[in-house]
């Protein structure tokens, strides 16, 4: 039997001309949080990447409408999951934003320090993963533990691990546990430590650093344009950061820095983070200082607060209080806001309407991630399919903010 | 008309009339407990006090007060302006009352909340007038302390059984007498005063009497908090769970204006109360239509019979199209219902009359039943003016008895099953009655089409003074019921005939002449909720 092709000279040999389609998501171990990516493929070449979201949808902003405002809270919790308690004191501040209320003091510092550990956990669980799609395991296990530790002092000052439900429209749930300084900072030391190992393994290995250099590289011009805010804005030496641009509770009264990237490439999104987990556990230990032990947690107006439980279980007046607040809901007053925070990934921003009911009328969040999401097909496009995977994770998309 | 300034703002008068009542009609509520639009003023809650600024050139009316002066550690002697009851003070031209924007009325409100509830028992989470309790709402309001006083409160007598339908809870009760003043002035029945003094003030019926009546369900409703409650209402439902249509009562041909009390997750009513309308109810009902609402549940028709067994709507049908073959219209009577809407009672003249050609109009309805002179008729029926428009020369039902007796009429379409006088004589002709309850007509009936009742259906009614209301629909249709004018057109349908009206917009079109709803419904007294 002859060959087939056996004439044919090898340059004449055709290959296929139409772009191999192939889907990468929802369900796929690095498309975290449920997201697909319809890819046209030409060899490993990306020719064209479909972003698509809304995998994981809830209807979110439409659940918000039905309960008191006080009820949206355990719903923030679940945007950005990996840092719920940013989500808490973001909503938190737009509705006392819209209702003319200034929490104590000690409350702002309060808030301060349980957003920064919310903010470490989101880091950490964002480096520590993208090492670990890569395959890294061990600079993960590190890094997860670091994040765990921080969860334990979340725990003990919450009761929950993950979503804490722990924002109150005028404070806190509950004032800082009795040794929650004394936790804070026996336990930094060891996140700083278990980060710093992690980056040494990481940053000094060549394949790590290939795998991320020049990888999913954008202009600052192009981030803002997307509406980029965040980590991934910084790293392209764009400082915006709403801490020091807008400052809220008390960010203008500690030192920190901002870090930049220069080239706006994988690799500086990392490095970005890891600087931020560093500054981070520096606006800790300053708050930690400067936080009172004792005096109030949250404002004493009845209209929004609920009163001691003690109370309502023997007059009459604090019963009242509860029930009002409860059954029907702090009557907001009528009007709108724009509130905006540094979330774990950027602006987090809440537009609020308020028809002068218990009830929200409406509740429009700016997750920050999806504006960012809205760049990643920009950045694969013209690269290699390998890429994806740590282009995507340095996004740090989560999907419970994508709901949209 | 001459105007006074309220914060002000503004407010036009009538002579004589009072702050309070001027302000309430312009919207703005000023807070009370003993005062209601409907009944004398006894100024004895203290609730609306009011600043109000001297005449010019006038001396003020002012107090000499004890102020606590925390710096020097003793008290100083200081004035107050003397405040004024706004419901008992009239008001006057170019007068200048301060309420919310005085600091002196505020601290007043502050106060007087305290007091009321200073012996007030723990028992929102027991009290059925929790979440509409003006306690609650006045101390969130003008309140907004805590308890001050930690010694044992006065204890009262607590579920004191005043009549067959009401239990009072004296620990609960803020002695603001609106019940006793309405039993005397709008019931004309003073079987309620109150006795002792001060903390040990409580509300008795008169030795030897019980409250008992057509009236008493009405001192619930104007309790302002939950001293008073309904046996019938009483640990029913939770107050914050309901939802409210705005209803007619059926009870009689008063046609009282109600919110309808429901709970959309059980499709169940569970109250009347009363909904102010000047020109029919004012803010009254009596015990016998507050019960009505349950007429939405009881003895209701929710399942389609052909001769006394139960059937499918398309089986019904069908029964009716061989049963009325080739019947001469001559011999086709039409009843009409006193207790149904005009529009169900509209599609039956249309159907039976225009489309089928029957001119034998007779009218059904309950029968005649006890009057008075405050809002009860003798008429028990929500609808007879509005039959009365529709088929002017309907006859009793008696004549349909006697017709059927002599052969003249040998097929009916009843609507409602009501009937005043005996039915039985019916059985020998062929009847389909579209109804929502039981009743000798649907008991007699060959073919029985169940209907929505009032509750579950938008209807409009005239009432004995010729006011056509609308009553909207609350509940979702019971069981395979649907309302009557849709079982009508089906009916012709099925007959073999095509009406062109076939919705509720349409037929209100040709009924009513193309009025709105809105323009029927008689605008109420424009007041904040009570």
């Amino acid at each position: 039997m002859e060959p087939v092709y056996a004439e044919l000279e090898e340059g004449e040999l055709e290959l296929p001309a139409e772009p191999m389609h192939l889907n990468m998501g929802p369900s796929h171990p690095a498309m975290h949080g449920t997201v697909r990516i319809v890819l046209d493929l030409s060899g490993e070449t990306i020719v064209r990447a479909d972003v698509q979201v809304g995998y994981l949808h809830r209807g979110f902003e439409k659940m918000c409408e039905r309960g008191t405002w006080a009820q949206v809270f355990p719903y923030v919790d679940r945007l950005n999951y990996v840092s719920p308690m940013l989500n808490n004191i973001g909503y938190a501040l737009a509705v006392e934003k819209l209702c003319g209320l200034a929490v104590p003091e000690r409350c702002q510092w309060y808030r301060t320090i349980l957003g920064e550990l919310a903010r470490l956990s989101d880091h950490l669980t964002c480096n520590g993963a993208m090492a670990m799609e890569l395959g890294a395991f061990t600079p993960f296990l590190w890094l997860v533990k670091a994040r765990e530790m921080v969860w334990d002092i979340l725990e003990e000052e919450t009761g929950a691990r993950l979503t804490h439900s722990f924002g109150r429209i005028g404070g806190m749930a509950n004032p800082p546990s009795a040794d929650f300084k004394g936790l804070c900072r026996a336990t930094l030391p060891k996140i700083l430590g278990l980060v710093e190992e992690g980056e040494k393994m990481l940053l000094k290995n060549r394949i790590f650093i290939d795998r991320l250099e020049n990888v999913g590289r954008i202009s600052g011009a192009d981030a803002t344009a997307l509406g980029w805010t965040g980590p991934c804005l910084r790293s392209t030496g764009v400082a915006y950061d709403v801490r020091k641009a807008h400052p809220y509770l008390k960010y203008d009264e500690v030192d920190f820095d901002i870090p930049v990237g220069t080239k706006g490439d994988t690799l500086d999104r990392f490095l970005v983070r890891l600087g931020e987990i560093r500054q981070s556990i520096r606006i800790i230990n300053q708050a930690l200082e400067r936080m009172a032990d004792d005096g109030p947690i949250s404002c004493d107006d009845p209209r929004f607060v609920l009163p001691e439980k003690d109370g309502v279980y023997t007059t009459i007046e604090a019963t009242i209080q509860h029930f009002k607040l409860i059954m029907e809901g702090a009557k907001v007053p009528k009007g709108e806001v724009y509130s905006y925070t540094e979330g774990g990934n950027g602006e987090l921003g809440y537009y609020l309407v308020s028809d002068g009911t218990g009830t929200p009328y409406r509740v429009r969040i700016r997750p920050p991630c999806f504006q960012i999401t809205g760049g990643l097909s920009k950045l694969l496009e013209g690269r290699m399919l390998s890429d994806i995977v740590p282009t995507f994770g340095a996004l740090n998309m989560i999907g419970g903010e994508c709901d949209h | 008309m001459p105007t006074f300034k309220l914060d002000g703002k503004p407010i036009p008068f009538d002579a004589g009339e009072t702050i309070i009542k001027a302000a309430w009609k312009q919207g703005v509520d000023i807070p009370h407990y003993c005062w209601h639009p409907g009944l004398s003023a006894p100024a004895n809650c203290r609730m609306c006090l009011v600043e109000i600024a001297p005449k010019p050139g006038a001396r003020p009316v002012t107090l000499d007060v004890l102020e606590w002066d925390a710096k020097a550690g003793t008290y100083r002697t200081t004035q107050k302006p003397k405040l004024q009851p706004s419901c008992y003070t009239a008001a006057a031209e170019g007068m200048e009352v301060l309420s919310d924007s005085s600091e002196h009325v505020r601290k007043a409100r502050r106060d007087v909340q305290e007091f009321l509830l200073l012996n007030h028992p723990v028992d929102c989470p027991i009290c059925d007038q929790s979440g509409e309790c003006k306690l609650q709402d006045y101390w969130l309001e003008h309140g907004r302390y805590q308890k001050r006083m930690r010694d044992e409160p006065v204890h009262k007598p607590k579920g004191v059984v005043f009549g067959p339908t009401i239990v009072y809870d004296g620990e609960r009760c803020v002695m603001c007498t609106r019940c006793v003043r309405f039993m005397a002035e709008v019931a004309k029945d003073p079987v309620l005063d109150m006795r002792e003094r001060g903390n040990l003030n409580e509300i008795f019926v008169a030795p030897g009497r019980q409250l008992d009546g057509h009236y008493t369900f009405m001192t619930e409703h104007v309790c302002p908090v939950g001293a008073l409650t309904t046996k019938d209402f009483r640990f029913k439902a939770r107050v914050w769970f309901l939802r409210t249509a705005s209803a007619v009562c059926q009870g009689c041909a008063t046609g009282c204006n109600a919110h309808l009390d429901y709970d959309p997750r059980y499709n169940r009513a569970y109250r009347y109360r009363p909904r102010d309308n000047e020109k029919v109810n004012q803010f009254w009902m009596c015990d016998e239509g507050m019960l009505t609402y349950k007429q939405a549940h009881d003895g209701r028709l929710v399942q389609a019979k052909v001769r006394g067994e139960a059937a499918s709507m398309a089986q019904a049908f069908e029964e009716a199209k061989s049963l009325f073959a080739g019947v001469p219209k001559e011999s086709v009577g039409l009843v009409f219902s006193a207790a149904h809407s005009v529009e169900d009672n509209w599609m039956l003249r249309e159907v039976g009359a225009t489309v089928l050609g029957s001119r034998s109009f007779y009218a059904s309805g309950a029968a005649d039943g006890y009057e008075d002179r405050i809002l009860i008729h003798r008429d028990k029926n929500s609808n007879t003016a509005g039959v009365k428009q529709i088929a002017p020369s309907a006859k009793a039902l008696q004549a349909l008895v006697e017709d059927v007796g002599s052969g003249r009429v040998t097929h009916v379409i009843a609507l409602g099953a009501a009937a005043a006088s005996a039915t039985d004589a019916l059985r020998g002709a062929t009847v389909i009655t579209v109804a929502a309850h039981q009743g000798p007509l649907a008991d007699v009936s060959t073919i029985l089409l169940p209907a929505t009742s009032w509750a579950e259906q938008s209807g409009t009614y005239v009432n004995s003074k010729g006011i056509k209301q609308v009553s909207d629909k609350a509940l979702e249709p019971l069981g395979a019921s649907r309302p009557a004018w849709r079982h009508l057109l089906d009916l012709a349908g099925a007959l073999g005939y095509e009406v062109s009206t076939t919705s509720l917009k349409q037929i209100r079109a040709q009924v009513l002449g193309g009025a709105t709803v809105e323009a029927l419904a008689p605008s109420p007294v424009t007041a904040p909720a009570e």
